[in-house]
């Protein structure tokens, strides 16, 4: 392992989706949901993704643990490179990894138990050979997530158990084969919530106990304080800026991060009568993206330089990087 | 289609059930019961009357040579109201009387007697001798009418050790009958005197069953090392639970035999092209791509193709047995157009986030179809396959109705073809029709009993209606 107890690093992460245009035409144009993405998590460290809906967060977390294979770009894990492994080399980054989607509902087979649904990843990878064992490790990880006792819901079908109780389950499975790194695609967005602060803290606590990795993935910057060390604001498949949570949350630097922030609401009874300014407009198409900044469009302090080129990644602060024109000067001093 | 929903709940788990489940309808619980029925029926059938017995017995026409022809089943009598006919054997047996003559010849006679009871003639009277001589012996049969009456039949010249004397087609004793009809009645009676009822009738007008106590009697003369026997038998209209047909065969073999070859035939049929049916289209959905684009167009392909001249095609040109017909239709069911609908299933399951999950912790392909997408699609799958058996099981009785059926085997479908050659209906036989028939709509109806209740099941939508 890494001295630096470093875990996971992206260089310039892209996946394109080809799609075919006409019904016999062989032209392809690609979908470039994530475009050239640059990060590093440290052992045991959380990240937050976060971005409105398409902008590409959930295809880079499925990325990541190589749900989809990249287009370009590499992908290094515990510093091995992982970017397009194969067959038993891939099977063991899947046992490295975990994933806990937004929809608990649709997250387990209706024929499996909860035992069998958990017990799948223990007989795929064969890390313990005999049932007894087997068994032992599923209760052990539903206590973990703290189902107990745990034999009353072991046995259960998922549709007999709440949202909020099979968001635990998946969590345990996410767990059970002792991954490094976990992907949390927007765990509480489908569940109520009286739950989500419970189900946050119990992954939180997983977490920091077992040192895990875990990249969070959001449309929710009030989450991503309570949640993670670092955070990553996404639009239309750009990192637009990444810094400390902290950082980010009191120091928005990147337009579009602030408005972001502005959009979140507050309990502040002076807000009633305040109308909040929002950029106006739509994210672009992926198809064809601009190949100026792809927030430029909506963006209320572009200027000229903004429309023709892409800006690169700006360390406007220590730590605290922007992809924005405005921040340009900074590099200078 | 409530059972594709992830989270709906299910209706019940387990094979037990869904077993309970379909006991609670009538209908299923009638199809079972046909079903073990003919289940019952098959083994009973395979294990008494072996195949290859079977197949012999049903090809020779020697093996029922003592049964009537075009014979109704027993039962019939139910409707005419009227005792009618079975048949009678009677052996020669004891001598009467035995004499040395001068020449050494012996003269020997027999008597033999049978009580006629019935309400109807008989149908035929074949005299079949079993006897060893040096020359050949000249036999004298007489009748004895339960009236006292003797009647000359016939002066036998015995042509081979086995010789029959097929009284019925005697032109003579008819004309002597229909002579001796006159002189006792004053003038012409009023129908014409075959064998059978110038032999069993009264002396009247009108032809009348006169029952009673009938006999026999052979007069012969013997070298002393002859041997001779002979058995009388007198063919009646009715015989067994089925009938016979025109080739004195008795129906109920056929009946019998249809029934484990039918079942087998659907049942095989059914589950292979269902079960490769179920692999291929879950392929062509979860691979997709080339796969799915090669695979759907030879189901459309196969979907224009005329199934049934290409299988008459390929039975006229191979050696056509069941196993052939069988592989052929499975092979021409395999791309059918339900290929399309297990595609379109395993596409929509492909998407659920489960299988995503699934893939996250490293299952494979292989498994994921196997424990992941194929339990999914079973629930319509499996009525599927119950409600189509029937469809095979015509399909083979088609066949073998055209002539194209497996060329030995005894099964309903060629029992209906012999009927449709022989004329059965327009000769009022239609016990020969209609006895098959029923054997087959009893299979069909068993098997969409049984496979509608299971539709219901697992589509709860169908049970409103």
């Amino acid at each position: 392992m890494n001295s630096e107890g470093r875990l996971l690093e992206l260089e310039d992460l892209r996946k394109w989706f080809e799609i075919r245009r006409g019904f016999l035409s062989s032209k392809v144009s690609y979908v470039k949901a994530v475009d050239g993405v640059t990060f590093t998590l440290d052992e045991g460290m959380a990240v937050s993704l976060v971005g409105e809906s398409g902008s590409g967060k959930t295809t880079l977390g499925k990325t990541i643990i190589r749900l989809y294979e990249p287009n370009g770009g590499r992908i290094i894990f515990q510093d091995r490179d992982v970017t397009h492994l194969k067959a038993n080399d891939l099977k063991w980054y899947r046992r490295m990894t975990g994933l806990v989607q937004q929809d608990p509902f649709g997250a387990f087979a209706s024929h499996f138990t909860i035992f069998r649904s958990l017990e799948e990843p223990l007989l795929i990878h064969n890390t313990v050979k005999s049932k007894e064992e087997r068994a032992e490790k599923v209760f052990k990880a539903l206590e973990e997530v703290r189902l107990t006792p745990v034999e009353d819901f072991a046995y259960k079908y998922p549709h007999m158990l709440s949202g909020g109780q099979l968001q635990r389950v998946a969590i345990a499975r996410a767990i059970i084969l002792e991954p490094r790194l976990l992907v949390a695609d927007e765990p509480v967005s489908m569940l109520d919530a009286s739950v989500r602060i419970e189900i946050l803290t119990l992954l939180r606590r997983l977490q920091e106990r077992l040192r895990l990795g875990v990249i969070y993935i959001t449309h929710d910057l009030a989450t991503t304080r309570f949640f993670s060390e670092w955070a990553l604001i996404m639009y239309a498949g750009h990192v637009m800026e990444k810094a400390f949570t902290q950082e980010i949350l009191r120091n928005p630097l990147h337009p579009y991060t602030r408005a972001l922030l502005t959009a979140t609401p507050e309990p502040n009874p002076e807000n009633r009568n305040r109308f909040k300014q929002v950029p106006p407009g739509e994210p672009p198409a992926l198809i064809d993206p601009p190949k100026s900044c792809r927030f430029s469009p909506r963006c209320p302090r572009a200027f000229d330089k903004c429309f023709k080129e892409e800006p690169p990644e700006f360390e406007a602060a220590s730590g605290h990087w922007v992809k924005c024109w405005l921040y340009e000067r900074s590099e200078g001093k | 289609m409530g059972w594709l929903k992830t989270g709906s709940p299910k209706p019940s788990a387990g094979l037990k059930g869904v077993l309970r489940e379909v006991l609670s309808y009538k209908s299923a619980v009638a199809g079972i019961v046909i079903l073990l029925f003919l289940i019952g029926l098959s083994v009973y059938t395979v294990v008494t009357i072996p195949l290859p017995e079977a197949i012999q017995a049903w090809r020779s026409s020697e093996a029922w040579s003592r049964n009537p022809r075009n014979a109704q089943p027993e039962w019939i009598e139910l409707f005419y109201g009227r005792k009618l006919p079975r048949t009678i054997t009677v052996s020669l047996g004891e001598k009467a009387s035995e004499v040395l003559r001068e020449d050494g010849t012996l003269s020997v006679s027999w008597v033999i007697h049978f009580n006629y009871e019935y309400d109807d003639f008989p149908s035929e009277i074949i005299v079949f001798f079993n006897s060893s001589f040096v020359e050949k012996p000249v036999v004298d049969i007489y009748w004895i009418r339960p009236d006292g009456d003797e009647i000359l039949l016939k002066k036998h010249t015995l042509r081979r050790p086995d010789d029959r004397l097929y009284l019925s087609n005697d032109l003579g004793l008819e004309l002597r009958l229909e002579r001796l009809f006159e002189s006792k009645i004053g003038k012409k009676p009023n129908f014409t005197v075959t064998v059978e009822k110038g032999l069993f009738s009264e002396y009247s007008q009108d032809p009348r069953v006169l029952k009673g106590l009938y006999g026999m009697r052979f007069e012969t003369a013997l070298n002393k090392s002859d041997v001779l026997n002979a058995e009388v038998v007198i063919y009646g209209t009715v015989h067994g639970l089925a009938g016979t047909d025109h080739l004195r065969r008795p129906l109920i073999i056929g009946l019998l035999w249809g029934t484990p070859i039918a079942m087998s035939f659907g049942l095989t049929t059914a589950l292979l092209t269902t079960a490769l049916g179920l692999i291929i289209g879950t392929i062509s959905g979860w691979y997709g791509g080339k796969i799915d684009t090669i695979i759907q167009r030879i189901v459309e392909i196969n979907a224009v193709l005329p199934f049934l001249p290409i299988l008459i095609l390929l039975t006229t040109f191979y050696r056509i047995d069941l196993f052939v017909i069988l592989l052929s239709v499975v092979v021409l069911s395999i791309f059918s157009l339900g290929i399309k609908g297990t595609r379109i299933l395993v596409m929509q399951i492909k998407s659920y986030p489960y299988i995503e999950a699934a893939q996250a912790y490293g299952a494979s392909n292989m498994r994921l179809i196997l424990f992941y997408v194929i339990p999914k699609i079973m629930p319509p799958v499996v009525p599927g396959m119950i409600s189509s058996v029937p469809g095979f099981v015509f399909l083979e009785a088609g066949l073998s109705y055209l002539g194209l059926g497996d060329p030995f085997l005894p099964t309903w479908g060629k029992i209906i073809s012999d009927a449709q050659t022989n004329g059965a209906f327009y000769k009022g036989m239609y016990y020969w029709v209609l006895e098959p028939a029923f054997m087959l709509i009893l299979t069909a109806i068993a098997f969409a009993l049984i496979g509608m209740a299971l539709e219901r099941i697992v589509n709860p939508k169908l049970k409103e209606l």
